[in-house]
C-alpha cells in the first residue's frame, strides 16, 4: 500500500512524524515498510500492509489511524468519527438477491456538477499512488477509495434508466454463460467480454435486468461518466469476502476495489465514504445532493472480549499495570470497560480484526513495544524421545563418507512417474518421484567428467530421501537410501559394482543387520524406513560440532582442461614443494595441482603431477593452455627438475 | 582413501538438532505429501481467506487422494500432528523439505528445507521465544547473538512476529547487522484447540525459518538452486 506523507498530515496534523520517522514507527510496532520514494512534491511510503489488517489499513486514514495509536495522539481530523448526516431519497431503489452476500448497499445522487479535470493537488496524489487520473467523477471515487478504504464507483444517472420516477439497482447473482463486459484493465487497451459461471454476484439494471458491473470485482462501461455528465449516482456498497476473493480470483482480476473486499473492509463504511464523495465532488465539481438510499440488511457488529491483564502479561512475557494496558488499548480505539480482574473490550469498528482475546493482547504488546521483551532460555530438560531416521541417517553418513562417498539431494519432481500433480510447476517437473535411483544414475553421469576437476579418483554418490507411490485411496510415501559408483567417465564398468557391493556390506556392519538388496548396474536402492524401523531404538544422539564457517565459492559452469607433467627429482626433495614451485607458475586458470604418481630409480625419482585448468568465464582453449604449460615446464626446469 | 562430503543441508540439521536437543527440544517429522486438512486447516487457515495466497501451493490430484492433498507449503503440519498424539509438555523441531509453486531463480526453489520449532507448556511466553531462539543462533553462528521481534502475521500464530538477529562481536562477514531470519509467534488458540490442547491452560511459541537460507547467510552460498542439483563441483567444497 503507497501511503502519500502530505496525505496522512491531513488527519495527523502538523505534529506529523517525518517519513523517516514513521518508517521506523511503523517497522517496529506495525508493518514492514518498503521504502520510501519522492514522486514530484511528494514523499510517497510503500508499505506491506499484513493480511489481519488489511480491512482497516489499505487506506491513508487507517495508517494516520496506526501512527496516532503507536504515538499517543489524537487525529486532527478523522473522517470515521464524523457523525453522518446523509439526506434520504426515494428516487433510487434497490433490490438484493442474497442479503448475506450484499449486506448493504448505499447510493447517492448528485445533480449539477460539472465534469473536468481534477484540481492539480488530487491529480498530484493520486499520481503519488501510481494511478492515471481520469476526470474529476472518476478521480473523487478512487480518492475516497485510497483515503479510507471503501471501493464506490459513479454512473451517470441520465443514461441509467429512470423507470416510473426512480432508478433501480438490482445485485442478483450471475446466470450460467452470462456475459458482462469489464472496463479494460490497466496497461490494456480492450474492454474483457467475461463468460460467468453463475457463482458470481452481479450489480444489474434492475428495469433491463442487464449487467452493469461485476459485485465487489469491477465496474463495466454502463452508464460511464464523460464530459458531458451533469447527474451521477455513486454507489458504495459491502460485498462477502470469499465470494469477492472466489470470483475475483477465478477470473484472474486483482484491482484495488476487490482487494478491499477481499480483506472485509467494515460494512459500516459505506455512509461515511458517501459523505466524503458527496462533500469532495461537490467541491471540485459542484452541483449538489439530492439524498442517498442506504440499504443495510445485516449488521455485524464487534464482539465484547474479556482481557485478563494477567493473561496479557504472561503471554507476552511482560509486567505492565493494567492501567498501562487499558491506556494503550483506549489509544488503539478499543473500548474498554474495567473490571475487578478483566477488561471488557469492543475493538473500533472500522477493524474486522478484533476478535478475540489474544487479537487484543497482540496491540498490547506491539503497541507497548515488543523490544521491552526480554529473553528466557527454557530450562534444560532430557530429551522424552529420539528421532531413528536421523539417528541411523547420520550412522548411514558416517559410513559411506568414510567410504569417498558425497551425499546429494537431487529433485523431488520427475518427468515421468506415478504420482502426477495437478498444478506442475514445468512440463518435465509434472510427477513425483517413486524412487531415488534415477536421480543417483543421473547424478553419476553429470559428475562422472569431474573427477580431474574435483581431485577424485572416481564418482562416489548417496542420497536419502523420500519418495511417493499410490496407495488405494491416497499418495503414500517412505524415506529412501541410494548409492551409485562410477569408475570411469564414460559410463557403467562392471568394476563400478565392486563398490557398491563394500559400501553395502559396510552399512550393515555399522547397522548391525542384515539388507537385502539388488545391485542394479552399479547403483542400489533400499527402503531405509523399512530398514530403521526394524532396527533398536536409539538412545543417545552422537554429538556434533558446528561446522566452520566456509566460504564458498561459485564453481564455473565450463568446462575443464587436464595437462599432466612428469619429472625427475633429486630422491628426497619434497613433494609439497615441487607442487608449490608448479603452481607457481601456473597461473590463474589452474583450479588443482594433484600428484599422480612416484617412483625411484638409480637414485632420482619420477613425479608425476596432473594440472587442471579451467576459466570462469568460457571454455578453455589449447591457445589459452599451452604457454601456461610452456611456463610450468620452464620453471620446472629453472629449479632442476628434469621433466620428461 | 580420500572421504566424501556431506551436503550442507544434512550438515546444518544435525548441528540444529544438536542444539536443540541439549535444551530438549524432540527432532519430530511427518509426510511431505500432506493433507490439506492438516497444511491448512489445522493451521488456522479458512478456506479461500486470502491468507493463502501467502503460499503457492502443489496439489496432488483428487482421482488419486480421497482427502485433499498437497506437497506440504511448510513443516507447520507438524506442529498439529505432534500435538496430537503428544501431551504437553511439547518441544518439538521439524526440519524437512518443503515445496511451494513459484518460479525459480538463484533466491527461491520449488523445493527447499524447513526448520519449524514448537514449544507448548504452562507459561510460555514471548521472552522463552527470545531466548530460544538467541540461544540457537549464538550457538550455530558460535559468537554472541541478539534477536528483536518485529509485528507480523502468520494465521498460526497470535501475536505473530518477524525475527532479525545479530551476530555481535565476531569476525564474521554476519557481523554486527540485523539480519531478517525468521516468523515466528505465540501458538494461535485455534491451533491449540484444534490438536485438543486447552489454551487457557497450555501456552506455545512456534517459530519457522529457511535452512537454504541459514546456508546462504552461513556459507555464501550464491544460488540455492545448487543444493538441489546433485553437482559435486557443490556439495565437495564443503
Amino acid at each position: 500500500m503507497l501511503v502519500v506523507h502530505n496525505w496522512l498530515k491531513d488527519y495527523i496534523g502538523d505534529s506529523i512524524p517525518s517519513a523517516k520517522e514513521i518508517e521506523e514507527l511503523l517497522m517496529f510496532h506495525s508493518f514492514e515498510v518498503e521504502g520510501i520514494e519522492k514522486i514530484g512534491e511528494h514523499e510517497v511510503i510503500d508499505v506491506d500492509v499484513l493480511p489481519n489488517r488489511s480491512s482497516d489499513c489499505l487506506c491513508h486514514r487507517g495508517i494516520a489511524r496506526e501512527i496516532a495509536s503507536i504515538t499517543g495522539t489524537t487525529l486532527v481530523n478523522d473522517p470515521l468519527q464524523k457523525e453522518v448526516q446523509l439526506q434520504e431519497t426515494d428516487l433510487i431503489s434497490v433490490d438484493i438477491e442474497d442479503k448475506e452476500m450484499c449486506p448493504r448497499f448505499t447510493a447517492s445522487l448528485i445533480t449539477g456538477i460539472q465534469v473536468k479535470e481534477s484540481p492539480q493537488w488530487l491529480q498530484d496524489r493520486l499520481v503519488a499512488l501510481g494511478q492515471r487520473p481520469i476526470n474529476n467523477i472518476v478521480d473523487a471515487t478512487n480518492y475516497v477509495m485510497y483515503a479510507i478504504g471503501q471501493p464506490l464507483h459513479a454512473y451517470d444517472a441520465e443514461k441509467f434508466p429512470q423507470v416510473d420516477g426512480s432508478w433501480k439497482f438490482g445485485v442478483r447473482y450471475a446466470k450460467e454463460g452470462e456475459v458482462v463486459s469489464l472496463i479494460a484493465e490497466g496497461g490494456k487497451d480492450e474492454d474483457r467480454d467475461v463468460v460467468l459461471k453463475g457463482t458470481e454476484l452481479l450489480i444489474v439494471d434492475q428495469s433491463s435486468n442487464t449487467p452493469i458491473g461485476l459485485a465487489g470485482v469491477k465496474g463495466g462501461r454502463f452508464a460511464g461518466v464523460d464530459e458531458n455528465t451533469t447527474k451521477i449516482i455513486v454507489e458504495a456498497a459491502h460485498f462477502d469476502a470469499s465470494l469477492t476473493r472466489k470470483t475475483a480470483r477465478g477470473l484472474g482480476i486483482v484491482i484495488d476495489a476487490s482487494k478491499r473486499f477481499e480483506n472485509e473492509c467494515s460494512r459500516e463504511l459505506p455512509p461515511y465514504a458517501q459523505q466524503e464523495i458527496i462533500a469532495l465532488i461537490t467541491d471540485i465539481a459542484g452541483g449538489a445532493s439530492e439524498g442517498t438510499v442506504d440499504l443495510y440488511f445485516q449488521k455485524k457488529e464487534n464482539p465484547e472480549v474479556i482481557v485478563r491483564p494477567a493473561t496479557a502479561n504472561a503471554l507476552l512475557g511482560l509486567s505492565l499495570e493494567a492501567s498501562e494496558m487499558e491506556s494503550i488499548l483506549s489509544r488503539v480505539g478499543i473500548t474498554v470497560t474495567k473490571n475487578a480482574d478483566h477488561f471488557v473490550c469492543v475493538g473500533p469498528w472500522e477493524r474486522t480484526d478484533m476478535n478475540i482475546e489474544v487479537d487484543f493482547i497482540e496491540e498490547i504488546g506491539r503497541v507497548h513495544g515488543l523490544n521491552h521483551i526480554d529473553s528466557v532460555v527454557p530450562d534444560t530438560v532430557a530429551l522424552t524421545e529420539l528421532n531413528a531416521r536421523h539417528y541411523y541417517s547420520e550412522q548411514v553418513r558416517d559410513t559411506l563418507i568414510e567410504l569417498g562417498f558425497s551425499e546429494v539431494i537431487t529433485s523431488s519432481f520427475r518427468k515421468k512417474d506415478k504420482v502426477k500433480l495437478r498444478n506442475a510447476l514445468a512440463s518435465d517437473k509434472g510427477c513425483l518421484r517413486s524412487s531415488l535411483t534415477k536421480g543417483i544414475i543421473d547424478t553419476l553421469d553429470k559428475n562422472a567428467g569431474f573427477t580431474d576437476l574435483l581431485g577424485t579418483t572416481d564418482t562416489r554418490v548417496f542420497e536419502i530421501g523420500t519418495v511417493f507411490h499410490k496407495t488405494e485411496e491416497s499418495i503414500g510415501e517412505y524415506v529412501a537410501l541410494s548409492l551409485g559408483v562410477r569408475t570411469k567417465a564414460n559410463g557403467y564398468n562392471p568394476k563400478d559394482d565392486v563398490q557398491v557391493i563394500a559400501a553395502m556390506e559396510a552399512l550393515e556392519t555399522k547397522l548391525g543387520a542384515s539388507i537385502t538388496h539388488d545391485i542394479q548396474k552399479a547403483v542400489v536402492e533400499i527402503n531405509f524406513t523399512e530398514l530403521f524401523e526394524s532396527l533398536p531404538v536409539p538412545t543417545a544422539y552422537e554429538p556434533v560440532e558446528v561446522a566452520e564457517e566456509i566460504a564458498y565459492t561459485p564453481f564455473s559452469v565450463y568446462p575443464a582442461m587436464t595437462r599432466d607433467i612428469a619429472m625427475w627429482v633429486q630422491q628426497g626433495v619434497d613433494i609439497a614443494e615441487v607442487s608449490k614451485v608448479l603452481a607457481g607458475s601456473a597461473g590463474e586458470l589452474c583450479v588443482r595441482i594433484t600428484h599422480v604418481d612416484a617412483f625411484s630409480k638409480d637414485g632420482r625419482t619420477s613425479l608425476a603431477f596432473r594440472l587442471v585448468f579451467q576459466s570462469m568465464d568460457d571454455t578453455l582453449t589449447d591457445e589459452q593452455v599451452n604457454p601456461v604449460m610452456d611456463t610450468v615446464y620452464q620453471v620446472a626446469k629453472d629449479a632442476g627438475y628434469e621433466t620428461r | 582413501m580420500q572421504k566424501g562430503h556431506q551436503h550442507p543441508l544434512t550438515q546444518m540439521i544435525s548441528e540444529i538438532n544438536s542444539i536443540f536437543a541439549e535444551i530438549g527440544f524432540v527432532f519430530a517429522e511427518g509426510p511431505e505429501a500432506e493433507t490439506e486438512h492438516y497444511n491448512f486447516d489445522q493451521l488456522n487457515f479458512p478456506p479461500d481467506h486470502p491468507a493463502r495466497d501467502m503460499q503457492d501451493t502443489f496439489f496432488l490430484r483428487s482421482e488419486d487422494t480421497k482427502e485433499p492433498m498437497v506437497l506440504r507449503t511448510h513443516t507447520s503440519p507438524v506442529q498439529a500432528r505432534f500435538m496430537e498424539s503428544h501431551e504437553p509438555p511439547v518441544r518439538v523441531i521439524v526440519p524437512g523439505k518443503v515445496f511451494r509453486n513459484e518460479a525459480t531463480d538463484a533466491t527461491h526453489e520449488a523445493q527447499f528445507h524447513q526448520l519449524e520449532g514448537l514449544y507448548v507448556d504452562k507459561g510460555v511466553h514471548m521472552g522463552h521465544l527470545k531466548g530460544t531462539i538467541e540461544h540457537f543462533f549464538s550457538k550455530f553462528f558460535a559468537g554472541e547473538v541478539e534477536v528483536r521481534f518485529r509485528p507480523s502475521f502468520f494465521p498460526f500464530v497470535e501475536p505473530g512476529v518477524e525475527i532479525d538477529m545479530m551476530l555481535k562481536e565476531s569476525d564474521s562477514k554476519l557481523a554486527n547487522k540485523w539480519i531478517e531470519v525468521m516468523g515466528a509467534g505465540m501458538v494461535h488458540p485455534n491451533v491449540l484447540k484444534a490438536s485438543g490442547i486447552d489454551p487457557e491452560v497450555y501456552s506455545g511459541f512456534a517459530f519457522g525459518m529457511g535452512i537454504d537460507r541459514l546456508a546462504v547467510m552461513k556459507y555464501g552460498i550464491n544460488d540455492v538452486r545448487d543444493l538441489y542439483t546433485g553437482d559435486l563441483r557443490f556439495v565437495n567444497q564443503f
